[in-house]
């Protein structure tokens, strides 16, 4: 316990080059939180809108195959029970929405232009689109589809209605109001023709030129389909999913928006990555820099150790004194460093965030630092330190006794 | 039998790649209780051989037998305890530890022995009422005169109830008068605490405090015999 005290009260012996030498630690560590804070946010935003653009938290289908090609092929993978597993599903007290969805290939003709579409059907409820001026993120229970360009998307009960893509539209020459007849294969092989009218057109990067829109009733109604491809559920809370993938019954293929977020998943990976060199370069710095003040310290108490040992304190228990006085700095460090990476993250939100460029607009991001990580942060601060003061350690207990008091 | 027996003992030490002697072929026995004055010039071997004595150094031929044990057979672990439980040390710089107050510096030696806490407590503030500075235990010692400083050294040094108390130089860095006060403190209290004394010093003036006077020049002892 007396080593504790003296570790912690050597700390404070000299204030100013402690700080000093802490200083890149609470540095770099400030900058992690600050950085954590900068990419959670994002990668918070990056994933709810990955989820709400067209995955959803849950997916449920009749069988695995369907998740490798069954958005090509949606017949073959017909929910047979869809409406009794949506009801059940809506009773769960952590289900937000749950809603069938559809799709169907189809060729798109106005006069003497045509056009392949694969149209996704959802209920009409259940899809948004954001308006072209400013950035509206889309409710809870909704998917965010795209961005409005022009007309106003379908409202439940309206038949035969589509939203076409940026690309499909100007490929087809075709504005809100137009009619335009699809032409697509039903279940049982045959063809089936019919016109449906263009209530909008929107755009999404990469989706506008393939995929187009329709409600859930009017493509259960073309195509004759008997029952959803998917059932898909929007969670209350995020961290319900694994509760209600396993409420599901056992005789469906359930997948979450993790499985399914390939892409979101990539790219979360590539900037924890990031986050962790930066980590490791920082923590690396730290042991260079506390393994040289270390050193110096050891150097200049040459006689304290002396005088210790000569009252009969063993070799291990200076070890373990110089060690835990470094563990102690980088603890300190640390929990100095996070403390200002808040207090920054703070400030920097209340000025508004940090500015990041989306889908060409501007937009503040706020940070959101992590609680989580803070003892991590400390344990390893305080662990590299400890490795950082090893070496100095040895040197105070390689020399007798009476060489340590012979220091000047 | 002897508290201490230095048989032929040799030191030497490697400067600047060749071997230089402190003590040549010394030879001492020091019996239970005695006050010796280890005197010579600088550079004569008194504090090596006070470092064989106290184990904090060892020698390179010879042994040093303290209190019937063999100190060179010891492991260093079991040498920190020998030196903890037998031994108490004042140094002439006073060595006190900064970060810890006077009670603490005086106390820590029966922390390293687990003392109970209130053993520990009664016997450090009867010590620190011997040696006079009983009003300054909570004080640390950065703020002590230099004679305070090795009045809270002595009682250190005594706190354990040694067998062998170790004196470098205790008075060196004492204006005379001051010296001459803690030389009277460590008299009284090696009489009082029935320890060993054995202290160095180039100072006529401190070695008359000395029963024995233990003469050392290059290395060697050239004289031994009763203080006059």
């Amino acid at each position: 316990m007396k080593t504790i005290i003296m570790a912690w009260r050597n700390l404070l012996r000299q204030k100013r080059r402690t700080l000093i030498t802490l200083s890149a630690l609470i540095a770099g560590l400030c900058g992690v939180v600050v950085f954590q804070g900068y990419i959670t946010s994002l990668m918070r935003s990056f994933r709810d809108s990955t989820i709400r653009s067209g995955i959803g938290h849950l997916q449920i289908a009749r069988s695995p195959e369907y998740f490798q090609d069954g958005e090509f092929n949606p017949y073959a993978y017909a929910l047979k029970d869809d409406e009794k597993l949506i009801s059940g599903l809506a009773g769960h007290p952590g289900v937000l929405a749950a809603f069938p969805s559809t799709g169907f290939t189809a060729i798109a003709g106005k006069g003497d232009k045509s056009a392949t579409l694969l149209v996704k059907a959802y209920p009409a409820e259940r899809m948004f689109f954001a308006p072209a001026r400013g950035r509206v993120s889309p409710p809870a229970d909704r998917f965010g589809l795209g961005t409005l360009l022009a007309g106003s998307p379908p409202s439940a009960g309206e038949k035969d209605r589509l939203v076409l893509g940026e690309t499909a539209a100007r490929i087809l020459g075709v504005t809100p109001g137009a009619v335009v007849t699809l032409m697509a294969v039903l279940p049982d092989g045959g063809l089936n023709g019919r016109d449906f009218t263009v209530d909008a057109v929107y755009k999404a990067p990469g989706r506008d030129k393939i995929f187009a829109f329709t409600d859930y009733a009017t493509a259960v109604d073309f195509t004759g389909i008997q029952g959803a491809a998917v059932v898909h559920v929007l969670a209350k809370d995020i961290r319900a999913v694994p509760s209600l993938a396993a409420s599901v019954p056992a005789d469906h293929a359930v997948r979450t928006w993790h499985d399914l977020a390939t892409y979101f998943v990539q790219v979360n990976t590539m900037f924890t990555g990031f986050l962790n060199v930066i980590r490791a370069i920082i923590l690396l710095v730290t042991l260079f820099i506390m393994g040289n003040t270390m050193n110096r310290i050891v150097r200049e108490r040459m006689r304290e150790w002396g005088t210790l040992r000569a009252m009969g304190m063993k070799k291990k228990s200076i070890l373990l004194l110089v060690i835990l006085e470094g563990c102690f700095q980088g603890i300190v460090g640390a929990a100095l460093g996070i403390l200002l990476g808040f207090g920054v993250s703070a400030l920097l939100n209340l000025g508004g965030g940090i500015p990041f460029m989306a889908d060409g607009q501007r937009v503040m991001v706020k940070l959101l630092p992590s609680g989580q990580s803070i003892w991590w942060n400390l344990i390893l601060a305080g662990l590299f330190a400890a490795v950082a003061s090893f070496l100095p350690g040895l040197r105070a207990v390689k020399l007798t006794p009476s060489e340590c008091l012979r220091q000047v | 039998m002897s508290l201490i027996s230095v048989r032929n003992v040799q030191k030497s030490y490697r400067l600047e790649r060749t071997d230089t002697p402190a003590l040549m072929d010394v030879s001492l026995d020091v019996q239970a209780g005695e006050r010796v004055c280890l005197m010579g010039p600088s550079g004569s071997g008194k504090s090596t051989l006070l470092n064989l004595i106290g184990c904090i150094d060892t020698p390179t031929q010879g042994s040093v037998i303290v209190d019937g044990e063999d100190t060179g057979r010891l492991a260093d672990a079991r040498l920190s305890d020998f030196r903890n439980r037998r031994m108490g040390f004042i140094f002439q710089s006073f060595n006190l530890i900064p970060v810890l107050s006077v009670f603490e510096n005086v106390e820590y030696p029966l922390l390293l022995q687990k003392v109970p806490a209130k053993e520990r407590r009664a016997r450090v503030e009867e010590l620190l009422g011997k040696v006079g500075i009983a009003e300054y235990a909570r004080r640390s010692p950065e703020n002590l005169s230099g004679g305070q400083r090795q009045r809270v050294s002595i009682a250190r040094a005594l706190v354990a109830r040694p067998r062998l108390v170790i004196a470098d130089e205790p008075t060196a860095s004492l204006d005379h008068a001051t010296g001459s006060s803690i030389m009277q403190l460590m008299v009284e209290m090696n009489e009082s605490e029935g320890a060993t004394l054995i202290f160095s010093t180039h100072d006529p003036a401190v070695s008359r405090y000395a029963r024995r006077i233990v003469k050392m020049l290059d290395g060697r002892i050239s004289e031994d015999g009763s203080a006059a």
